[in-house]
């Protein structure tokens, strides 16, 4: 008697998913305009901040945030709790752009449909989350960059001061940039658990990048180092007092959340309907 | 090896039952025709079996592996509703993304060629949201097409597609189930277009499989009938029941003899009773005609 065998089909590797996964949400990066205008945002805003320092005159009514130029960029101490505009603008509001411009890109997953194409092939949930993870993370890395330039030209053009000892400075950008991964992590699993209200991700991406659940924290329990493992207590701890340990634990704090939030984005999308 | 073996497949969605206890069978190679009424769990089905949504109970088989498995996953190719691309990305590069999802060694051979062969190589360069209707479905079953698929999925693809699209759709899935070792499962309304080229049907109601048939089946289970037009077509249906018994009239008139085999015979009792047959043909019951008839025998059981 003949047996019928099923036919022999490869499984591809992990490595062969990744990369191709990778250089599909890298491509369509590169080549959507939105990931320009962030870059743009993200280097307009802190030189427009930077510039507010020009207006300032004596006996006139606008006041410079900053004499210190470095000061967009971290604030001198890890301050939780903010009491004015000046303590609050700084590299962490790339944070809130990058969840806006998240919530764009996985939004136009599902408008468009491509989740449908892409879930239909043999694409791993988690694959998705950590692509899309990395992706976002690299984006919101460079618009740390752009906006680190945005702040030193508005610094120069308004004539301020640039007051910062080199390593702890060093230690305050890589640490805000390291916590890049622990952000959009955060934005992608926001996205997918809320993929089919657009209006409602991008919000609640706002409002979780501002920062408003550990301001308020930080107002109850004071500025207490215990609000480094948050991902807005650790971007806050990233100052121009920074040292090593500082670069350390935002790098801990940023993969850690990213495992938590890749795990926990996997597990919804691997329960619930895709599409 | 069947290419799709379902059993007791159910989904709800809230209140509705969407699926309910679906068996299926869809051996290798088939064109299966899946049909069923606006809401009778077809789409859902087919998006269980793509993955796209999950079971709540039940198995899914695809040639012999569980539908989750990433072996088979990579040989289906899929059109649900419409393609899902970037509407500001040029065709071209909607496909390049599905070829990279794909991991297609020469992915630029592979698109020029499917793209040929749905006749879309010309909107290559179209921005997705630039194209028509019918040239997006097309565009659906390029992609689908892409990296040799063992099994299509395609709900509703010949929507919105013009004579000639509807003709190039009927030569691909000919052509790739004969020579290209597939299987196609493809839903329709169109039920004209589905009798030419499938090779099985499964017909769904209330998430049910009501009936599963190959073309052979539905031909045998499709009677022949005489067909004819007299110039006194109340009367010549009066006097055909009289030696006939299952006699029907259609709304353009002509009359319907189910249970007659010789057309002269029909003709020359009505020229004996003076009538005039203007016309008599013999032909056979569609498959339109077969799922109404089935549709309406099960409402009148419900």
């Amino acid at each position: 008697m003949q047996t019928v065998l099923a036919p022999d089909f490869a499984s591809p590797t992990l490595r062969q998913r990744m990369k191709s996964m990778l250089g599909v949400d890298f491509y369509r990066l590169f080549h959507t305009p939105m990931f320009y205008i962030f870059l743009a945002i993200a280097a307009l805003i802190p030189a427009m901040v930077s510039s507010m320092g020009m207006m300032a005159e004596p006996g006139g009514t606008a006041a410079a945030l900053f004499t210190n130029a470095w000061n967009i960029v971290a604030a001198d101490t890890p301050l939780y709790v903010v009491h004015d505009i000046g303590e609050y603008a700084n590299m962490n509001m790339v944070f809130i752009f990058g969840g806006i411009m998240v919530s764009i890109f996985i939004g136009h997953d599902y408008r468009s449909g491509y989740v449908k194409q892409l879930f239909t092939t043999h694409s791993h949930k988690s694959d998705y989350m950590l692509s899309k993870s990395l992706v976002c993370a690299f984006a919101m890395a460079c618009m740390c960059g752009t906006y680190l330039l945005g702040g030193i030209a508005g610094g120069l053009f308004s004539g301020m001061a640039f007051h910062a000892r080199v390593f702890p400075l060093l230690f305050a950008i890589l640490g805000k940039v390291v916590m890049s991964l622990g952000w959009a992590s955060l934005y992608t699993f926001l996205n997918v658990i809320l993929r089919r209200q657009f209006g409602v991700s991008i919000t609640s991406s706002f409002v979780l990048g501002t920062g408003i659940p550990i301001i308020g924290a930080a107002a109850l329990v004071g500025n207490s180092p215990l609000l480094n493992v948050f991902l807005y207590g650790s971007s806050v701890n990233a100052c121009l007092s920074s040292t090593i340990v500082t670069l350390l634990t935002c790098t801990l704090v940023s993969v850690v959340w990213a495992v938590i939030y890749n795990a926990l984005g996997t597990l919804i999308l691997a329960r619930s309907d895709v599409y | 090896m069947n290419a799709i073996e379902i059993r007791g497949l159910s989904k709800r969605f809230g209140n509705k039952q969407a699926v309910d206890g679906l068996n299926m069978t869809v051996p290798e190679g088939a064109i299966y025709g899946f049909i069923g009424e606006n809401g009778s769990g077809k789409s859902t089905t087919e998006k269980m079996i793509c993955g796209l949504l999950h079971p709540a109970s039940g198995s899914i088989q695809l040639y012999g592996k569980d539908h989750t498995d990433d072996a088979i996953r990579s040989q289906i190719g899929v059109l649900i509703e419409a393609p899902g691309c970037f509407p500001n990305v040029s065709v071209w590069n909607n496909m390049l993304l599905q070829a990279a999802n794909l991991e297609i060694k020469h992915p630029e051979e592979e698109i020029a060629k499917v793209l040929k062969t749905v006749r879309m190589e010309g909107a290559a360069s179209n921005k997705f949201k630039h194209c028509s209707l019918g040239m997006k479905q097309r565009i659906g079953i390029a992609m689908a097409l892409l990296g040799h698929p063992r099994l299509l999925v395609l709900d509703e693809p010949i929507n919105g597609l013009d004579a000639d699209g509807m003709r190039i759709m009927r030569e691909i899935l000919t052509d790739i189930t004969q020579k290209g070792n597939c299987t196609v499962l493809i839903s329709s309304h169109i039920l004209g277009e589905l009798e030419k080229i499938a090779t099985h049907y499964g017909i769904i109601r209330h998430g049910q499989m009501i009936r599963e048939m190959t073309a052979q089946e539905l031909e045998a289970d499709c009677p022949t009938y005489i067909a004819l037009r007299a110039g006194d077509g109340t009367g010549a249906k009066s006097y055909l029941e009289e030696r006939y018994h299952r006699v029907a009239q259609e709304e353009n008139g002509t009359l319907r003899i189910y249970d007659a085999t010789r057309p002269e015979e029909v003709v020359s009792f009505l020229y004996e009773k003076g009538v005039t047959v203007s016309e008599v043909w013999t032909a056979k019951i569609s498959l339109e005609e077969y799922y109404i008839d089935l549709m309406e025998s099960r409402r009148a059981q419900a």
